[in-house]
């Protein structure tokens, strides 16, 4: 039995392989005509081959789970039919999300000093200002090249009328570029033929660009500056990317425990040869758990005075901390403002229109048209929390209305965007799911921007959740 | 090298040094029991004692008797230095450093952990009971040959070296002591020597021991053998030698060195063998107690616990 494109179940999603008259787009043509020309065998065996090479490699994630304590490790779902964009389009999207990015540090650096945009435009001061993300140690703090989050991922989608748009702006602590990485690895060792057919863009720069991202913001003089990847531990779920991270770049993995802030305010590592001077931390650790003198006195993970000698710019802490103000769903609203604000620009992506829940006009408009709205907690993360109107029943609905009332400033809605499909192996064909798209971009001295990004891919059927702790996929990247 | 890393390196040696010598001493018993069945003052009192868990033993257990105390060596997860605790332990600072063992090694760590805890406290016979601890000392022994044949030798193979034989010597010291408080508190039977042949065979030692020393067995001639003994692995002497060694390729080691040297000096001039049991047992006890200094030493240079 052979994969049929005319089968392809077409609909008014925007499919990124087939037109809604069942032909490939062009820069689908080469990999439709090879998938045709396969039997469902070939993909079942693909798939096997796939699956085996991640267990082998032991990449895998955690999930946390009520069941166990420990939660659970879990292999990585990679989807082997790869997502596919145009590089002339991927050009733009590069650019946009640069204008982006340098626009959200602009902001951050702006609240902390002046707060020339919280004064001047209309956005709420509050949303900053009685934020718990706003650090009060972070005020009058100037950074290097002016940049605060170093490291941000942004969520991508691309909606019915085959553009991106932005989801959302992850500027705290962004995880997935490795299951980027190892997508790529896998997909040559399964699907090496495609690649030879396509010149798909390398994508294994990252970790260099990395390094170099962690290097220049070093304020020591030293020429070889000391790095380190700062991980809560083995039980974290991302733990598998802090370790290749480390591995990738030749940098020491280490915990809260190995490090020690000195008498003289510097940060050391513990080593056999005795204590070593850090200049860089790159950090996946929350801001609250950080550094036990600020925050959360109980943490464990932390290191003590850790906060002291960042203010002091005895070492460099990778993202700052304080990033978290522009790391909001509500702040989100007012980026293409931004863009306009500090670079006299137009956004180059545009946002999806959203809703903020402490606007009455804005409430009544959504819950009138319920059934075409999402509702979004503001601060969560991992997808928990989201309501899909069309989905609920009268009660819940009901039920998200009383929480919101309760507490507007936690929640915004946007109208539900029909999320774009690409061909997804579902056992006996290939099928359309939904899709998103986190690229992550550098800043420092200079910026970058991934090669694509991580795809993430809703594998049940019509469903929009894409995380992986809640049964999403993934798929590899190409720009063709 | 991270310190964390070092002291998780030292301890999952330090472990299954432990497991192999605690099966071991557990044999030695075993095997004199055998030989003189009727013996009541060849009790198990003397192993606990050597373990320094007399107090705790007596809580938990009402005699000394041969199902009690392979039972609390073996496998009560409440004594922390069982074989079924130290295999926990073991396991606990191999998942820390995961990624830096061999994956066969961790799997026969695994495997070691399973098969035991598997079945011997349910184990009834004699027999099936003593093929668990058989089976404890030989996956030991598997785990070490896996990791000197496929580990790079470096700083962090030296400090899985010096946890194995800090151990051993603190372990074996301890081995033969239990022999030495059973003889030294009475003599009911005839060839004082034999329980000195038993314990070189426990020990692996008897073929060694026999190359070297050729016609009538002396108590004096096995003291010598597995203190004092230049060349086998599991003499006193040797396993200092061995510490030295690996002490000497790590850096910032002046101190940790000098602890090391002077006991290798003190226990290459004792004249052991005109010892007598009392005179032994002291010895040993000070050996032990220069065992925990060089290791208190070794966490305060290498692993940073000022503790």
């Amino acid at each position: 039995m052979k994969i049929s494109w005319k089968k392809y179940p077409s609909s008014s999603f925007y499919d990124e392989y087939i037109t809604p008259q069942n032909t490939l787009r062009g820069h689908s043509k080469k990999i439709g005509t090879f998938l045709e020309s396969l039997s469902i065998e070939d993909l079942k065996e693909i798939n096997a081959a796939t699956e085996t090479a991640i267990k082998s490699m032991g990449i895998s994630f955690r999930v946390y789970s009520e069941d166990s304590a420990d939660g659970q490790d879990r292999m990585w779902p990679l989807d082997f039919i790869p997502r596919l964009i145009r590089k002339s389009e991927w050009l733009q999207v590069e650019k946009g999300l640069k204008q982006r990015v340098k626009a959200l540090n602009m902001f951050i650096e702006d609240c902390y000093n002046k707060q020339e945009f919280l004064n001047e435009s209309d956005m709420d001061k509050s949303l900053v200002l009685d934020s718990p993300a706003y650090k009060k140690y972070c005020v009058d703090v100037k950074l290097k090249h002016n940049t605060w989050s170093h490291i941000c991922g942004s969520d991508l989608i691309k909606a019915h009328d085959g553009k991106f748009y932005v989801l959302e702006d992850n500027l705290r602590v962004p995880s997935g570029v490795s299951y980027m990485l190892e997508n790529r690895m896998i997909m040559k060792r399964v699907f090496p033929e495609l690649f030879y057919q396509y010149g798909v863009t390398p994508i294994d720069a990252y970790p260099t660009k990395l390094y170099e991202t962690l290097a220049s913001v070093n304020n020591s003089r030293s020429k070889k500056p000391e790095i380190v990847l700062l991980t809560p531990g083995v039980f974290n779920s991302a733990y598998y990317e802090h370790s290749f991270l480390a591995q990738q770049m030749g940098i020491d993995l280490v915990e809260g425990r190995d490090l020690i802030v000195a008498k003289d305010g510097f940060v050391y590592k513990k080593t056999i040869e005795g204590l070593v001077k850090v200049d860089v931390i790159y950090r996946r650790i929350d801001d609250d758990y950080l550094d036990p003198d600020q925050g959360n006195p109980k943490t464990t993970i932390g290191v003590k005075g850790l906060i002291r000698a960042w203010q002091e710019k005895k070492v460099a802490i990778v993202n700052s901390p304080g990033c978290g103000i522009a790391d909001d769903k509500a702040v989100y609203a007012y980026v293409p403002k931004m863009i306009k604000f500090y670079l006299k620009e137009e956004p180059i992506i545009k946002n999806i229109k959203k809703f903020l829940l402490t606007n009455k006009e804005h409430r009544n408009l959504v819950f009138k048209n319920f059934k075409e709205m999402v509702i979004k907690p503001v601060a969560e993360s991992g997808g928990y929390g989201i309501v899909i109107g069309k989905n609920c029943s009268r009660s819940e609905k009901d039920a998200t209305i009383r929480k919101v009332m309760n507490n507007p400033r936690n929640y915004v809605a946007q109208p539900l965007i029909s999320l774009s499909t690409t061909p997804t192996y579902s056992g006996d064909s290939l099928e359309p799911r939904h899709l998103d798209l986190r690229p992550f971009i550098l800043s420092a001295e200079k910026q970058y921007v991934t090669v694509g990004g991580l795809t993430r891919v809703a594998l049940k059927k019509g469903s929009t959740v894409v995380n992986s702790s809640q049964g999403g996929g993934s798929k590899d990247t190409w720009i063709v | 090298m991270l310190s964390r890393d070092a002291e998780h390196l030292y301890w999952l040696t330090r472990y299954v040094e432990r497991i192999e010598n605690t099966a071991r001493m557990i044999n030695v018993h075993s095997e004199l029991m055998l030989d003189f069945p009727g013996d009541q003052s060849l009790g198990w009192k003397p192993i606990i004692e050597t373990m320094d868990s007399k107090k705790f033993f007596k809580k938990r257990y009402s005699e000394y008797s041969e199902i009690s105390a392979v039972k609390f060596l073996g496998d009560d997860k409440e004594n922390l230095n069982s074989i079924i605790s130290s295999l926990d332990m073991a396991r606990y600072n191999a998942r820390a450093i995961k990624d830096d063992l061999p994956r066969s090694a961790t799997e026969q760590l695994n495997n070691l952990f399973n098969e035991f805890s598997g079945g011997m406290a349910s184990s009834s016979s004699r027999r099936k009971r003593a093929s668990y601890i058989y089976n404890a000392v030989s996956g030991a022994q598997r785990f070490f040959g896996i990791i000197s044949d496929n580990f790079s030798r470096g700083y962090a193979f030296e400090f899985m070296r010096l946890g194995r034989f800090v151990e051993r010597i603190d372990m074996i010291s301890r081995i033969i002591d239990s022999l030495c408080i059973t003889k030294s508190e009475e003599q009911t039977h005839d060839f004082p020597t034999l329980e000195w042949v038993s314990m070189l065979r426990t020990l692996s030692a008897h073929e060694s021991f026999r190359k070297e020393i050729r016609g009538e067995i002396e108590r004096g001639d096995v003291i010598n053998f597995l203190l004092k003994n230049e060349n086998f692995p599991r003499s006193i002497y040797r396993c200092l030698t061995i510490t030295e060694k690996s002490l000497s390729t790590l850096p910032n080691n002046t101190d940790v060195l000098e602890v090391a040297k002077k006991l290798n000096t003190r226990v290459f001039s004792a004249k052991l063998d005109s010892y007598d049991d009392k005179q032994l047992h002291n010895f040993l006890d000070y050996l032990q107690r220069r065992i925990h200094l060089l290791d208190e030493n070794i966490h305060k240079n290498y692993f940073h616990n000022y503790l």
